[in-house]
C-alpha cells in the first residue's frame, strides 16, 4: 500500500531523468547538425553587442562597424596608417583646408546614393547628438563643393582630418532614415542587420549591393555573452567561432584544443596609474619617481597579465610610432634608487616595514576597477617592500569618478589609447584642466612644448616635439606607464583570414574570411 | 532510542566545528607561510607536500590562505549574526511588549517592507551602491537578517505575556524596563540562540555568494567568498584554487547546520518548527 | 470583506514604505545620473568639456534632478502609477520593455526549478517522515544537510564543468532555449529542495503525531488512506512556501542566472547593478517588490477564508525560501 504511493513516485522521478537525458543528449546532436547545417554562419561571442540601433546611441557604432554593417569614410589599417574606405580619396589642399573624394558607386542599404549631402547631414547629426563624436568633429566645418566631393575646413592648421574621420564614432548613416528598426535602419556596409534582440543577438546577412569585395561568409551572429568564463567554454565547444575580449586567465584552455587558439595582439594603449598631485606625500616628484623605480613591470606583467604584454615605461611607449619611447625613462627596475629618493624625500623607514616623515606613514590607496583588480594587488605587493604603505581599492568606476570630484583619492589605473593625433592626445592628458589630467598636473615647460606641438606643421617636428613631452611626463612622473592591456581574442581553427589589429574591437569581420575547406 | 540518534547529529557537528576552529585558530602553526606574500616564480602550482592546497595566481600558498581566510570569513559572519541578533531582539522585545501599539506596527511593517525585497538584490545594491567593501557587505547582510530574530523574539514575548509569571510581575508594580529585561528577554533567549545557529550557516553561504559576485573584501584579505571569485577565473587551468575555499565553506556551514538541525530535534521532537 | 478591504490597506502601505526605501537608497549612492546618462569618453580622454557640462545640465532639469527630493519621489510615484519605469541609462529603452523581454526566460527556468524542488522535496520529504528514525531516514537528512550547505554557485560550476566540458552534453550560448534548460533548473531545485524536504518531513510527523491519525489507525482503517488524509493536511501550509520559491525564482538567481548565461532577470539586475542603471535597478525591484507583496496578500487573503487557523502558521514560513541561491 505504501509501497504505491513509491513507486508513483519513483516513477516520477524516472521520468524526470529521462526527460533531463533526452534534452541532454539531442542538445548534443542537434549541435552537430547544426555545426553542419550552419556552416555557413559565423558566430561572434561579445562581451556587450549593442543596445540599440541608432549609430548615435553610445558605443552602438563600435560594435556596428565591428560587424561590417556600418563603415567610416577612413579606416586605420594594422600598420597605423589611414587608408580611404567609404571614401575614395582625401588630400590637403591648404593647412587649413582638406578635400575628400567620395565614391559614386556606393549605395545605403535603401539604395539612396551616397552624395556629399547624404555624407554631411550624418556627420552633423553625430555632432549633434552623438557626445563621443565631439572630440573628432570639433572644429571641423563640412561643405559641400559638388555631389560627390566635399571640403573640410579646420580651425587648428594641419588637423589630420582623415584621422579624426576613421573614428567609429564617426560611421556615415542614412541621417534621414529612422535608425529604431531593423526595416527602417540604414547605412552602408557588407552586412546588412536582418534581426535583432538589444543586448542578446544581432543577425546578419551579406548585403547585396556593397560597393567593395563582398564577403565570403553568408550570414553572421553577434550574440552577448557577459560571463567570461562562458564566453570562452561557447568557443573551446565550437559554438561561436570568434570570442572577444579573452581574460588572460583563460589562456592556458586554448593550449591543448584543437577547435579554438587566442590570437594576441598588441593594443595601443598603456596601463597608467594618475596620481593626485594634490597630496602632499604625492606632490614631491622624487615620491612619485620612487613609486615608478620600484615597479618590477616584467613581474607585474607575469601576475597581473599571464605575460601577455611587454614593459612600457612612458606614456606613447605603446603606440607603434613611437616605439623607442618605451623604456626611455626608468630603463630597469631599481629597489634601490627607490629607496634612495624615499631617504632624500625624508621618508624614513620605521621597525614595522613602514615609512614615515613627522610621524605620518607614506600612504597611498590605489583605486582600480573592471579588470584591473589583480593588477592592483601585484602593484600593492611591490610597492610594500619598498615600505609604502599601500591599499586597495577595487570597485566601480563610478566610485572612482566620486573620488576624483571630491578630490578624496591617491591613484586610480586607467588604459587611454596611444593612438591618435599627438596633439589631441597628449593635450588631453598633461594640459592643465584637460580631462584626463585628473591628477592636475601643470607643469610650465610641458604647456610651452604642448603650444609648440600644436603649431608644428611638419609631421616630423610634431613626432619630435611629442617625444619631449612624452618623455619630461615620464619623468616628472604625474603618471607611471606599466604596460599596454593585452587584447586577446579566440577564433575558431576552422576560421580564415581572422585578422590582427591594434584596435581589434572595431576590426572583427573581414570580406575575405571563410571557412577552411573540409 | 530518539535521544541516541538527535545527539548524533549534534556531536557531528560540535566535534566538525571544534575541527575547524582548532585549524583556523592554528593556521600559523600549521602552514608557515604568509597568506598575502607573493611569489612570482611558485605562481599556480598544483598540490604538493610543499603546498597541500597547491598555490594561486600570486604564488600566495592556498592552504594558508584558507586558513586564516577561515578567520575573516568566521568572524566577519559572527559579527553579522551578533549584530542582527542585537538589533532582532531589541526589535522583538520592544514591539511584543508593546504589542498592538504605534511601534510594534511601525516595526511590522517595517519588518514586511523588508521581507518584499529580494534579498540578494538588496544586499547587492547596498554593497554595490556604497562601494564594496567587506564592511559595507556585513552592513548589507544585518539590514536583512535582522527581521527573522525580530519576528521569532517578538512571537515568544507575545506568548510570554499571557503566563502567570508576567501578570504578576506586573501586577507588583514592575517597571516595562524589569519586565523586559528579567520576564521576557530570558525567555526569548533561547529560541532565537537557536536560530542563530542555523542563520549562522545560511549568513556564511549568503557573504559567500555576494563575494563570489565580487561585492566582498578587498585585495589581499583572504576570504572564502572571494578567493573562490578569484579561482573562478582559472576553473579550467587550475581548478584546485578553488578546492580548499570551498570546501571549507562546505563543512563549517554543514556543521553549523548539524548543530542547528540537533538543537532543533532536542526542542522538539517532531520538528514542529518552534514559534 | 472587512478582512479583505484591511489586508489591502496594509499591502498599499507596505508597498508604498517600499517605494521610500527604494528612492532613498538610489538617491543617496554616489554618481550623477546625468553624468552615467552622457557615457564616458570611450577610447581618446579629450572630451570637448563645454558642450558637456551644458548637456549634462539639460539633463538634469529635464529628468528635474535639481528639484527638492520630495518632489522628485512624487513625480517618480505619478509615473509608476501609470507604469512608466523609466528608461535604462545603458540602452536608452524603456525598462519595462528590457523587463518583458527577459520575464519569459526566467519564468521558464521558475517552472522548471519549482518542478526540481517539489517533485524531490515531497518525495524525500514523506519517504524521510514514513521512515522516521531509520537508516533510509537518516541518510535522506544527510544528504539534504549537505546538499544545503553547498554554495549554489560551487554545485553550479561543477556540474558547468561535468557536463559542458567532460561530456560536451551541455551547449554554451546566452539563449534561452528548451535544450539548454535542464542544468539551471536542476541545480536552482537542488539548492532549494532540502529546506523544502525538511518542511514536508516536519509537517508529515507532525500531522502522524495528531490523535485523529492514531485513532484511526487504531480503529482500524486502512493505513494507506489515513496516511493520504494525513498528507493532504500536512502539505497544504506548503503551498505558501511553494509560492514564496516561485516569488524568490522569479525576482532572479542572480547566481545561477549569471553562470548559465541565462538571459533572465536576475542576470540583467546584476549587470545593472554592477554598471549602475539606476532606472533599472529601481524598476526591477519595484516590480519584484510588487509581485511578492501581492503574493503575500493573495496568500493571506486565502487562508483567512479557507482556514483562519493557519493564518499564524504561515507566518512562520514566509522568509525567503531560497535566500543564497
Amino acid at each position: 500500500m505504501r509501497r504505491s504511493g513509491f513507486i508513483v513516485i519513483l516513477a516520477g522521478m524516472l521520468i524526470m531523468a529521462a526527460c533531463s537525458s533526452n534534452t541532454g543528449a539531442p542538445a548534443a546532436d542537434t549541435d552537430n547538425a547544426q555545426a553542419q547545417e550552419q556552416a555557413e554562419e559565423l558566430v561572434i561571442a561579445d562581451q556587450q553587442i549593442a543596445a540599440s540601433l541608432d549609430p548615435v546611441e553610445p558605443l552602438t557604432t563600435s560594435y556596428l562597424v565591428s560587424v561590417g554593417a556600418a563603415e567610416t569614410l577612413f579606416k586605420v589599417n594594422a600598420d597605423g596608417e589611414v587608408d580611404a574606405a567609404l571614401a575614395a580619396s582625401a588630400r590637403e589642399l591648404d593647412p587649413n583646408r582638406w578635400e575628400i573624394t567620395l565614391r559614386e558607386e556606393a549605395r545605403f542599404w535603401s539604395g539612396k546614393a551616397i552624395d556629399a549631402d547624404a555624407v554631411i547631414a550624418s556627420l552633423e547629426r553625430s555632432r549633434e547628438l552623438d557626445l563621443q563624436a565631439q572630440p573628432f568633429l570639433d572644429g571641423l566645418r563640412l561643405e559641400k563643393s559638388d555631389d560627390y566631393t566635399i571640403h573640410v575646413h579646420t580651425e587648428r592648421s594641419h588637423v589630420p582630418v582623415p584621422l579624426n574621420l576613421s573614428y567609429y564614432q564617426t560611421a556615415i548613416h542614412n541621417a534621414e532614415a529612422e535608425h529604431d528598426a531593423v526595416e527602417s535602419m540604414d547605412l552602408t556596409g557588407m552586412y546588412q542587420v536582418i534581426e535583432f534582440v538589444p543586448k542578446q543577438k544581432m543577425v546578419l546577412a551579406a548585403y547585396e549591393d556593397y560597393w567593395g569585395t563582398k564577403p565570403t561568409i553568408e550570414r553572421i551572429l553577434h550574440e552577448e555573452i557577459s560571463d567570461e568564463q562562458t564566453r570562452m567554454l561557447s568557443v573551446l565547444s565550437g559554438r561561436s567561432h570568434i570570442a572577444l575580449k579573452v581574460p588572460v586567465t583563460s589562456l592556458a584552455q586554448f593550449q591543448d584544443s584543437d577547435t579554438a587558439e587566442v590570437v594576441a595582439s598588441q593594443a595601443a594603449n598603456t596601463q597608467t596609474i594618475y596620481f593626485n598631485l594634490a597630496r602632499p606625500q604625492l606632490a614631491d616628484e622624487r615620491v612619485r619617481q620612487a613609486l615608478s623605480w620600484a615597479i618590477d613591470r616584467e613581474e607585474l606583467i607575469i601576475l597581473a597579465a599571464e605575460g601577455q604584454s611587454v614593459p612600457v615605461t612612458t606614456w606613447l611607449g605603446s603606440n607603434p610610432a613611437y616605439a623607442e619611447a618605451s623604456d626611455s625613462v626608468y630603463p630597469s627596475f631599481s629597489n634601490e634608487t627607490a629607496e634612495q629618493l624615499l631617504d632624500e624625500a625624508g621618508w624614513q623607514l620605521a621597525d614595522d616595514g613602514i615609512r614615515y616623515k613627522d610621524g605620518l606613514p607614506l600612504s597611498v590607496r590605489l583605486m582600480t576597477w573592471g579588470g584591473d583588480k589583480a593588477l592592483g594587488e601585484a602593484l600593492q605587493s611591490q610597492w610594500s617592500r619598498v615600505g609604502i604603505n599601500a591599499e586597495v581599492r577595487h570597485g566601480d568606476y563610478s566610485l572612482i569618478q566620486t573620488a576624483r570630484e571630491t578630490g578624496d583619492w591617491d591613484a586610480s589605473i586607467e588604459a587611454w589609447s596611444t593612438f591618435g593625433d599627438p596633439y589631441t592626445l597628449l593635450s588631453g592628458q598633461y594640459a592643465p584642466g584637460s580631462s584626463a589630467n585628473y591628477g592636475g598636473y601643470d607643469d610650465a615647460q610641458t604647456n610651452e612644448w604642448l603650444a609648440q606641438l600644436a603649431e608644428s606643421a611638419d609631421p616630423a617636428e610634431q613626432r619630435e616635439w611629442a617625444l619631449k613631452i612624452n618623455e619630461r611626463v615620464a619623468q616628472q612622473a604625474p603618471v607611471i606607464s606599466l604596460f599596454p592591456r593585452p587584447q586577446l581574442t579566440a577564433v575558431s581553427t576552422k576560421l580564415q583570414g581572422f585578422e590582427q589589429h591594434f584596435r581589434q574591437f572595431e576590426n572583427i569581420v573581414k570580406a575575405n574570411m571563410r571557412w577552411e575547406a573540409e | 532510542m530518539h535521544s541516541t540518534r538527535r545527539s548524533v547529529s549534534l556531536i557531528a557537528g560540535t566535534v566538525l566545528l571544534g575541527l575547524l576552529a582548532v585549524l583556523i585558530a592554528g593556521a600559523h602553526w600549521i602552514s608557515p607561510y604568509d597568506p598575502v606574500q607573493q611569489h612570482a616564480a611558485e605562481r599556480l602550482e598544483k598540490p604538493s607536500a610543499q603546498h597541500p592546497f597547491g598555490t594561486d595566481r600570486f604564488g600566495r600558498d592556498l592552504l594558508a590562505r584558507t586558513l586564516h581566510g577561515g578567520q575573516i570569513t568566521l568572524l566577519s559572519a559572527m559579527a553579522a549574526l551578533s549584530g542582527a541578533l542585537a538589533i532582532g531582539l531589541a526589535v522583538g522585545l520592544a514591539a511584543g511588549m508593546f504589542h498592538n501599539s504605534l511601534l510594534d506596527r511601525l516595526f511590522m511593517r517595517m519588518i514586511d517592507v523588508l521581507l518584499a525585497f529580494p534579498f540578494m538584490v538588496l544586499a547587492m545594491v547596498v554593497a554595490a551602491l556604497f562601494g564594496t567593501s567587506l564592511f559595507h557587505l556585513l552592513l548589507a547582510v544585518i539590514a536583512v537578517g535582522w527581521v527573522t530574530f525580530a519576528r521569532l523574539a517578538r512571537s515568544v514575548v507575545l506568548q510570554a505575556r499571557n503566563e502567570t509569571s508576567f501578570a504578576a510581575a506586573r501586577v507588583l508594580g514592575a517597571s516595562n524596563r524589569t519586565l523586559i529585561l528579567r520576564e521576557l528577554a530570558p525567555k526569548a533567549l533561547s529560541p532565537v540562540l537557536i536560530l542563530a545557529t542555523f542563520e549562522l550557516g545560511s549568513l556564511i553561504l549568503s557573504i559567500a555568494a555576494l563575494s563570489f559576485l565580487g561585492l566582498g573584501a578587498q585585495p589581499p584579505t583572504p576570504e572564502w567568498g572571494s578567493m573562490l571569485a578569484d579561482g573562478r577565473e582559472y576553473v579550467l587551468q587550475s581548478p584546485h584554487i578553488m578546492f580548499g575555499p570551498a570546501l571549507f565553506i562546505m563543512l563549517s556551514v554543514l556543521a553549523f547546520n548539524l548543530i542547528g538541525e540537533g538543537l532543533r530535534d532536542r526542542l522538539d521532537p517532531y520538528e514542529k518548527p518552534q514559534l | 470583506m472587512a478582512v479583505l478591504l484591511r489586508k489591502l490597506m496594509e499591502a498599499l502601505l507596505t508597498l508604498i514604505c517600499a517605494t521610500v526605501i527604494l528612492f532613498m537608497l538610489i538617491r543617496l549612492a554616489p554618481g550623477d545620473p546625468a553624468v552615467l546618462l552622457l557615457g564616458q569618453p570611450s577610447e581618446v580622454a579629450a572630451m570637448h568639456t563645454e558642450v558637456y557640462e551644458q548637456k549634462a545640465a539639460e539633463l538634469r532639469e529635464q529628468w528635474g534632478l535639481d528639484q527638492p527630493m520630495a518632489i522628485q519621489y512624487v513625480s517618480w510615484l505619478g509615473r509608476l502609477v501609470q507604469l512608466d519605469l523609466g528608461t535604462s541609462l545603458h540602452t536608452g529603452r524603456a525598462v519595462s520593455a528590457e523587463l518583458a523581454e527577459r520575464l519569459p526566460a526566467t519564468l521558464q527556468l521558475t517552472a522548471a526549478a519549482l518542478a526540481v524542488q517539489l517533485l524531490l522535496g515531497f518525495w524525500l520529504g514523506i519517504v524521510s517522515a514514513l521512515k522516521a528514525g531509520t537508516f533510509s531516514d537518516q541518510l535522506i537528512r544527510l544528504a539534504c544537510v549537505t546538499l544545503a550547505s553547498t554554495p549554489a554557485f560551487v554545485t553550479g560550476l561543477c556540474a558547468l564543468l561535468l557536463f559542458a566540458v567532460t561530456l560536451g552534453a551541455y551547449e554554451i550560448s546566452s539563449e534561452a532555449s528548451w535544450s539548454r534548460l535542464w542544468l539551471p533548473a536542476l541545480t536552482m531545485g537542488l539548492a532549494s529542495m532540502p529546506q523544502f524536504a525538511r518542511m514536508v518531513r516536519a509537517n508529515m510527523l507532525a500531522e502522524l503525531g495528531q490523535t485523529y491519525v492514531l485513532a484511526a489507525l487504531s480503529r482500524g482503517l486502512a493505513r494507506r488512506r489515513v496516511i493520504g488524509q494525513a498528507s493532504r493536511n500536512a502539505l497544504l501550509p506548503l503551498v505558501t512556501v511553494t509560492a514564496l520559491s516561485a516569488a524568490t525564482f522569479a525576482s532572479g538567481a542572480v547566481v545561477i542566472e549569471s553562470l548559465f548565461a541565462w538571459p533572465g532577470i536576475g542576470k540583467y539586475a546584476l549587470d545593472s547593478i554592477l554598471r549602475k542603471d539606476y532606472p533599472v535597478i529601481q524598476g526591477y525591484a519595484f516590480v519584484m517588490v510588487t509581485l511578492v507583496i501581492l503574493i503575500h496578500l493573495c496568500v493571506d487573503v486565502l487562508y483567512a477564508y479557507i482556514d483562519p487557523r493557519l493564518q499564524r502558521k504561515r507566518r512562520q514560513v514566509t522568509r525567503g525560501v531560497n535566500e543564497h541561491a
